[in-house]
């Protein structure tokens, strides 16, 4: 995928959101009165990020115009890609799945999911793996840190 | 400062810090030698475990896992030729050179002692300089401060990033970002849009592992198909090539020192980082070597200079941070959160709000070069054995302790949603040539930039021009446009990093 076209998409959404900041004043709820405004920094970081994108996106319109040859850094590949939306999926069910499940229960699914994804298929060890690192993850956090991670709630 | 030092080794020599430190060690190598996994990913899922622990202990597994990860990293570099980050390309080049003439064990050896002694000599350095440093740095007030803050924004933006926009760019969002949530000056909301739960800001600690150590896991997947190599020590039926003599250690010494004393200069300035320190001192060594044409081809002398300066940036990256309150690259970024979060500030303050433990944690810092040398040395075969796991072992492991992580930090269930956007944000920055770490850095020193600007308003209400009668505030401003300038000089040149790697 060329990263110059990307570059000017990704460029123009900063500069609209940056628009936004130094236009919208109801991005800011009470507080007290100070020298400095409370929007005095964002608006300042938005103006710069208006002017950086801008630089950004001229560089990448510029070489897009003249066909300049892509270099190795201007190239985002692409193969293996499904795998990180599939990954992605899995941190989202990962999190469902705790709310409801707990970790305990959630985690090994997950560890085995993750393991099967990278190629695993050693089924004996992988599921012995995930079902100790989940409880020593879970009892370990319990006796030595204090922390309770999320239990059952269904 | 030497009653100091020597009551920080009292501190620090008891059962919790010694067997933190321990831990710390071979948890640094282990992670450090696994390919895929760096030492700044290492110190950001064991970051939560600390929470718990008082500074000392905690602070000194951080470090601990932070010098024994970058040492790691040459293990794989060594011997499978996949350096972890472009500062042990070099490394790699000579080691896997040698490892393929079966003597991995010599360059395992020499990798080591280099590690150590240039671990070793910055942060001695450090510890001579800092305090000494401190008291200057405590004369300069918010206008200063307010001045000093826009240095270290332009020279990190400037010098980290893929080009000079991208790096400030990034900074900039990190600016952004750090200003969601409740205004510590004013009070007022800002970008919550009604939700509370945004009151608080982003919690740091699932924010710094979405950003910094998920995306290494998104790298994993992409490239789960390609055949994963063993790592395993070659042998040579001569012993001499199996291990470095104390000979050959005297003949590389002087280069480790030389090699040392760029890593700790390069280090100390902020923005650089381990990769132009190594690539400087190798190109030194090389210059003034007997035998110039070895280099790249298995030379033990390479390995010395690389791995000394590379290392040597582990202690010296902290002299801006205890300061000056600038992180000198993206793992003192991490390790600033993490002295936050203990409720130390770093800073000049530190010395004398806080003088027990920061003497506690520099000894630390020292034991740790020898529990490295020692640990490193008697474990070789059993790290390399973990390291060599298949990843489908580590990666499930990885994404569990950092969901646990994310929750630790405010036994929260939003925090882990925090974890995933910023996963995506992080694997998003990266493709587009964006910096995580010079993100984090912006993100970490708004708040202070913030509360100095305030202060300095205050002072000079609305003569603007007294922000510009202090002497510092205009060395910070030539300082500025100096590292633009050099910063843009120094991309015009070729500097000889591999294709496709920033510094």
């Amino acid at each position: 995928m060329d990263r110059r076209k990307i570059d000017i998409y990704l460029s123009t959404f900063l500069i609209i959101i940056s628009a936004i900041i130094l236009t919208d004043n109801n991005l800011v709820e009470g507080g007290a009165e100070s020298n400095l405004s409370s929007m005095f920094l964002p608006r300042f970081a938005a103006c710069l990020i208006i002017i950086f994108s801008l630089t950004i996106a001229i560089q990448s319109l510029m070489k897009l115009t003249k066909h300049t040859e892509i270099t190795a850094n201007e190239i985002i590949p692409t193969e293996g890609l499904s795998g990180v939306f599939i990954y992605i999926g899995i941190l989202i069910t990962y999190w469902i799945a705790m709310l409801y499940l707990g970790f305990l229960i959630s985690t090994p699914f997950i560890m085995i999911a993750v393991a099967v994804l990278l190629g695993g298929r050693r089924w004996g060890s992988i599921i012995t793996m995930s079902i100790a690192t989940s409880l020593l993850i879970f009892y370990g956090s319990k006796i030595f840190l204090r922390v309770y991670l999320p239990t059952w709630t269904l | 400062m030497f009653d100091n030092i020597i009551s920080g080794f009292g501190l620090v020599f008891a059962v919790g810090p010694i067997l933190g430190i321990i831990a710390g060690v071979i948890v640094g190598i282990i992670f450090g030698a696994i390919p895929g996994i760096s030492a700044i990913m290492a110190i950001a899922m064991i970051l939560p475990m600390t929470f718990y622990l008082g500074p000392i202990v905690g602070i000194t597994i951080l470090l601990a896992v932070y010098k024994a990860g970058i040492y790691g990293g040459s293990i794989s570099a060594i011997l499978l030729n996949t350096p972890g980050a472009a500062a042990s390309f070099l490394t790699a080049q000579d080691g896997h050179a040698l490892t393929k003439a079966g003597k991995a064990g010599k360059a395992l050896d020499m990798s080591l002692f280099a590690s150590v002694s240039g671990e070793m000599l910055a942060t001695i350095v450090l510890i001579l300089i800092a305090a000494p440093f401190s008291l200057i740095s405590l004369q300069a007030g918010p206008i200063e401060k307010v001045f000093l803050l826009l240095f270290a924004f332009t020279i990190i933006g400037t010098m980290a990033g893929e080009s000079i926009p991208r790096g400030l760019l990034s900074c900039c969002l990190g600016m952004l970002f750090s200003m969601v949530g409740m205004s510590s000056i004013t009070g007022a909301s800002r970008f919550t849009f009604g939700y509370t739960e945004l009151m608080g800001g982003f919690t740091f600690t699932p924010m710094l592992i979405g950003i910094l150590v998920m995306p290494e896991v998104f790298n994993v997947i992409r490239r789960r198909k390609d055949p994963q190599n063993k790592l395993t020590i070659t042998r040579s039926p001569n012993p001499e090539d199996n291990r470095l003599s104390f000979k050959e250690f005297r003949a590389v010494f002087k280069t480790i020192l030389k090699s040392s004393a760029i890593g700790t200069f390069v280090g100390a300035l902020p923005g650089l980082g381990s990769s132009p320190a190594a690539f400087l001192a190798y190109s030194e060594a090389k210059r003034t070597a007997k035998k110039p044409e070895e280099y790249g081809k298995g030379s033990v002398e390479g390995i010395a200079a690389a791995e000394s300066a590379n290392n040597a940036v582990c202690g010296s990256s902290m002299i801006p941070m205890l300061t000056l309150s600038i992180p000198g690259d993206d793992v003192a970024a991490l390790l600033m959160g993490a002295f936050l979060i203990h409720g130390l500030t770093p800073g000049p303050m530190i010395f004398f709000e806080h003088t027990q433990t920061i003497y506690a944690i520099f000894a630390g810092f020292l034991l740790t070069d020898l529990f490295l040398l020692v640990i490193a040395r008697a474990g070789f075969k059993f790290f390399i054995k973990v390291a060599s796991l298949r990843q489908y072992y580590i990666f499930p492991c990885v994404t569990a302790f950092a969901f646990t992580g994310a929750y630790t930090t405010g036994q929260n269930m939003d925090d882990i949603i925090v974890l995933i956007a910023f996963t995506i944000i992080g694997y998003g920055m990266r493709l587009v040539g964006l910096n995580p770490a010079v993100f984090i850095i912006g993100f970490i020193l708004t708040p202070f930039f913030e509360q100095n600007l305030d202060q300095a308003m205050s002072i000079v209400g609305t003569d603007y021009w007294q922000l510009f009668t202090s002497p510092f505030s205009w060395v910070f401003i030539i300082l500025s446009i100096l590292s633009v300038i050099s910063s843009v000089r120094m991309r015009k040149k070729p500097v000889g990093l591999p294709k496709g790697k920033t510094a």
